[in-house]
């Protein structure tokens, strides 16, 4: 397996994580973890369900503070910024959240107005046009005027993409961008992280537990258990790893490193107690 | 032994809760100048606080005039004494009855939508959407709507008190034959406007802030599931309620100079 160039090498990373450990109450979630996304590329952080991927994305937004270690995004450690400075960088930042959080309140282009509107102070006449234009770009341009409820899950994903993109930013990052989706919406969902990289050259984290369709669209990616990196390198290097772990993952087996049954008594015993 | 470590894990708790109320009111109260800057806002959020309560708290106040005036009639009356029913009927309303039914009513009616609403909001991220475009919640969501209650409450209670005192009116002197001229002078003459009215309207602003903060505050802290949203909407109302009834007896003590 390939070491990744990015974690090699710093300087061309946009984000660098550095033994980083993250714990919920007492459980540790992240476990001296340290790795790069490198820019301009679309990353992909893969797991299980719990093993800390959306944890991760929280760190590097500045929504969570490590227990311990470095989160770098383009040279500034998150945890350290104060609330002025977070609120700018984030200003650079993207997100992409699992139902596309879209304000339940505001239309469709109420909601791509959204950031404009509150970092500028731009005319309405260009407000509307750089609107058009980034709905253009997802396809929904004819549904502006909708509201939110009236959005399908795939729709109304695009349209936070749309929202994600309006001030341009340096990265965006897709949290769990193809859960509930039909394969149609998936494969437009897919295509636009994927041109979106390509075009606006925006370096992009997709966190995801949708091994095919990540697969096809990432340069590069992790595998996170148990706190720790159990695999990294391109998607074809991860398909032909011998890592149990990996093979488990990437092929979706049911049991193996990752147990079927939940930690549990001797079965038996369990059955043959009195009032239970 | 296990059950005197739940009673004090239980205080700690609500300790420990409180104080983060606490803070977070101070963190609201300090973003109260969104309502100069963002005006529009406050507005918004006072037509969805104040104006979709108006109806439940004009026919409260018209049904509570009403029985007033018809209770107090039947007491009054036997001590020769039925054209005072103004100047009793505007007293109730005016020191007790209208600010605390009001906050009972707004309680139900806008801070559990309040709480519901603040709740989904961080159920679905629209909170922590808004964080990670550089947007504070507490700037967008939480201090308009916390203003909007505080301003709303007052005008409420002062609606109440006034469509009560009509429905009164329209017994006492409409159904059951009290002078009009001496209903209104009685009145008149009766309330005073510091001891009375000021009073009232102290009432009603205190009532305003706890109930809001309450139910921004539950909204804000809910659990982000439907179960837990459903919890922090009943907490609103129940708690809210309690230290409307609560408060309003540490008012009365305190303005009548009993304690």
């Amino acid at each position: 397996m390939s070491q990744n160039a990015a974690s090699t090498n710093d300087n061309d990373n946009l984000v660098n994580i550095r033994g980083v450990s993250f714990k919920y109450n007492t459980r540790t979630i992240l476990d001296n973890l340290t790795l790069g996304i490198p820019r301009g590329k679309v990353t992909a952080i893969m797991g299980g369900s719990g093993c800390g991927k959306t944890s991760l994305l929280n760190l590097i937004g500045g929504r969570l503070r490590p227990s311990q270690g470095q989160v770098l995004v383009d040279g500034q450690n998150v945890p350290d910024l104060n609330i002025r400075e977070l609120y700018q960088l984030r200003k650079r930042m993207g997100m992409l959240f699992q139902h596309g959080a879209l304000l339940t309140d505001l239309s469709v282009f109420e909601n791509v107005a959204f950031p404009i509107r509150e970092h500028t102070r731009l005319p309405e006449a260009v407000l509307r046009n750089v609107v058009l234009m980034k709905l253009q770009t997802v396809g929904l341009r004819g549904a502006r005027d909708l509201m939110p409820w009236e959005l399908s899950g795939g729709m109304a994903r695009r349209v936070a993409l749309a929202r994600a993109i309006v001030l341009e930013p340096m990265m965006i990052m897709y949290d769990e961008p193809f859960t509930g989706l039909d394969p149609i919406s998936m494969g437009v969902i897919a295509k636009l992280i994927r041109e979106l990289n390509q075009v606006l050259g925006i370096t992009s984290i997709v966190v995801s537990h949708d091994v095919a369709e990540t697969s096809l669209i990432s340069d590069h990616a992790y595998l996170l258990g148990d706190g720790r990196i159990l695999g990294q390198g391109t998607p074809a290097e991860l398909q032909n790893s011998t890592s149990p772990y990996v093979r488990q993952f990437m092929d979706g087996l049911p049991d193996g490193p990752v147990p079927y049954t939940y930690p549990a008594r001797n079965y038996l015993d369990d059955l043959l107690e009195k009032g239970a | 032994m296990k059950f005197l470590e739940n009673i004090g894990a239980g205080v700690l708790q609500s300790v420990e809760r409180l104080g983060r109320a606490a803070f977070f009111l101070s963190e609201v109260v300090g973003h109260g100048w969104v309502l100069v800057t963002r005006f529009w806002l406050v507005v918004q959020q006072l037509y969805s606080v104040g104006v979709f309560t108006l109806p439940i708290v004009l026919v409260s106040g018209l049904f509570v005039g009403m029985v007033l005036g018809l209770q107090l009639y039947n007491t009054l009356v036997k001590f020769g004494a039925a054209e005072s029913l103004g100047l009793v009927l505007a007293l109730s309303l005016l020191r007790e009855l209208g600010p605390v039914v009001t906050a009972l009513l707004f309680a139900g009616r806008a801070g559990s939508a309040l709480t519901a609403e603040i709740g989904l909001m961080k159920a679905t991220e629209q909170l922590a959407g808004m964080e990670m475009m550089a947007v504070n919640p507490m700037m967008r969501v939480i201090a308009p709507r916390f203003l909007a209650g505080v301003i709303a409450m007052p005008l409420l209670a002062a609606l109440f008190s006034a469509i009560g005192i009509f429905g009164g009116q329209m017994i006492g002197v409409g159904l059951l034959g009290v002078d009009s001229g001496a209903f209104w002078s009685q009145m008149q003459n009766g309330v005073d406007f510091h001891e009375d009215i000021m009073n009232g309207v102290i009432k009603s602003v205190v009532f305003g802030v706890v109930v809001t903060w309450i139910a921004v505050f539950e909204g804000y802290d809910a659990v982000p599931n439907s179960e837990g949203v459903a919890h922090a909407t009943n907490h609103t109302v129940v708690y809210s309620s309690l230290a409307v009834l609560g408060l309003d007896f540490i008012m009365t003590s305190l303005m009548l100079g009993e304690i």
